[in-house]
């Protein structure tokens, strides 16, 4: 490609945003059992890896993900292991911002734009499904159960913040990071339609 | 953009552990997020005089459905957001301390419709409410914060690009803005 291209509205980009949404949202919803199924598989992978005394199985069931856990209940309960769900969604929601944010920007390879997002956020979803595991046996259980984990304190304090991160910053500023940095001629186009 | 991708994250990751501390929830987001709820219950007020506040949760009197701002709803997260990525963005201070300064007035003015937004929500259908709460509004506040930052990043002087040659001095022809 050669010469320059033509500068882009923001008002208008915005209003594509904003007519994607509801579409992206709604195939995100329907389809979240396949869509974060890459993300459910690395969540396993890394608690397996990890975390292999704590979890016995991970199974998915649509768009949440429940971790048998080795962990006891209580001595009441004879036989029993805790079960921790984790609710995908809460940390894909991301998702359709970046697919409303692409589809709106109208860039030539968009398809590429997607894939390569899609990738990028994958372990951005999968951080906070962890997390959320983590912090539920951690730190959420009775103390019965957080002792048997063996976390210390700093392992804790640290768990915490990997929540925090993965469920308030991460879901929602991963998919604009993704975005800015598939489409930096784009960028480039917003800044110039102001001189 | 590799620079200030790194410097953004960096900047985040201390402004977001900044925010956790207890010295920081006692003396910053405490009363930032009593002070988004008494806002929020002033504007509505003006149509609906059942509605007050106390601390963080805003109540009906009339329904007796109430909601707490917790974290990730204070606007607090979208805000550190926003003052990372414009401080990381290469600009002249006036610059970014004029942009911070319209930016969170921005995020904030959203953030106010979304907890207005939510409170009614909450009283006429909690499926709805459950969704635009954990997913909707999430995306839409961070849609925000990427427009204001885009809207910035726009009004900025244009970077002299490097290698290029100085321009010549100005020969009595008034220079172009």
């Amino acid at each position: 490609m050669s010469g320059v291209a033509a500068p882009i509205p923001l008002g208008r980009f915005v209003l594509h945003v904003l007519a994607w949404l509801p579409v992206t949202f709604a195939v995100w919803y329907l389809a979240a059992p396949v869509i974060v199924w890459p993300a459910a598989l690395l969540a396993e992978a890394v608690a397996r890896l990890c975390f292999g005394d704590l979890v016995r199985a991970v199974e998915q069931s649509g768009a949440t993900l429940a971790f048998i856990t080795s962990l006891r209940p209580g001595q009441a309960v004879a036989g029993g292991v805790v079960t921790v769900e984790a609710n995908t969604l809460l940390f894909s929601f991301g998702l359709p911002m970046f697919v409303a944010l692409t589809l709106a920007a109208r860039e030539p390879h968009w398809p590429r734009a997607l894939a390569i997002g899609y990738v990028a956020l994958v372990p951005a979803i999968a951080w906070g499904i962890e997390a959320d595991f983590l912090k539920n046996i951690a730190i959420m259980s009775s103390r019965g159960v957080a002792s048997q984990t063996g976390f210390s304190a700093f392992q804790r304090e640290v768990i915490v913040f990997a929540y925090q991160f993965g469920s308030l910053i991460l879901p929602a500023v991963a998919p604009a990071i993704a975005w800015v940095l598939t489409h930096r001629a784009f960028l480039e186009r917003v800044r110039t339609a102001a001189r | 953009m590799i620079r200030f991708f790194v410097v953004f994250l960096l900047l985040l990751a201390v402004l977001f552990g900044l925010e956790l501390t207890p010295w920081a929830q006692q003396w910053f987001v405490e009363p930032w997020t009593a002070s988004l709820a008494t806002i929020s219950t002033s504007l509505v007020t003006l149509f609906d005089g059942s509605v007050h506040a106390s601390g963080k949760v805003i109540s009906s009197m009339k329904s007796g459905f109430a909601v707490s701002i917790e974290a990730g709803c204070n606007g607090v997260e979208a805000t550190i957001v926003l003052v990372a990525a414009m401080l990381a963005f290469p600009s002249p201070w006036k610059h970014r301390l004029l942009g911070l300064a319209a930016g969170i007035v921005a995020v904030q003015g959203l953030n106010v419709v979304r907890v207005i937004s939510l409170f009614y929500l909450g009283q006429w259908n909690r499926d709805v409410f459950e969704w635009a709460h954990l997913y909707v509004w999430q995306a839409l506040i961070m849609l925000d914060v990427l427009v204001v930052w885009l809207v910035w990043v726009r009004t900025l002087p244009a970077a002299p690009r490097s290698g290029n040659p100085p321009a010549p001095p100005a020969t009595g022809a008034p220079a172009a803005a």
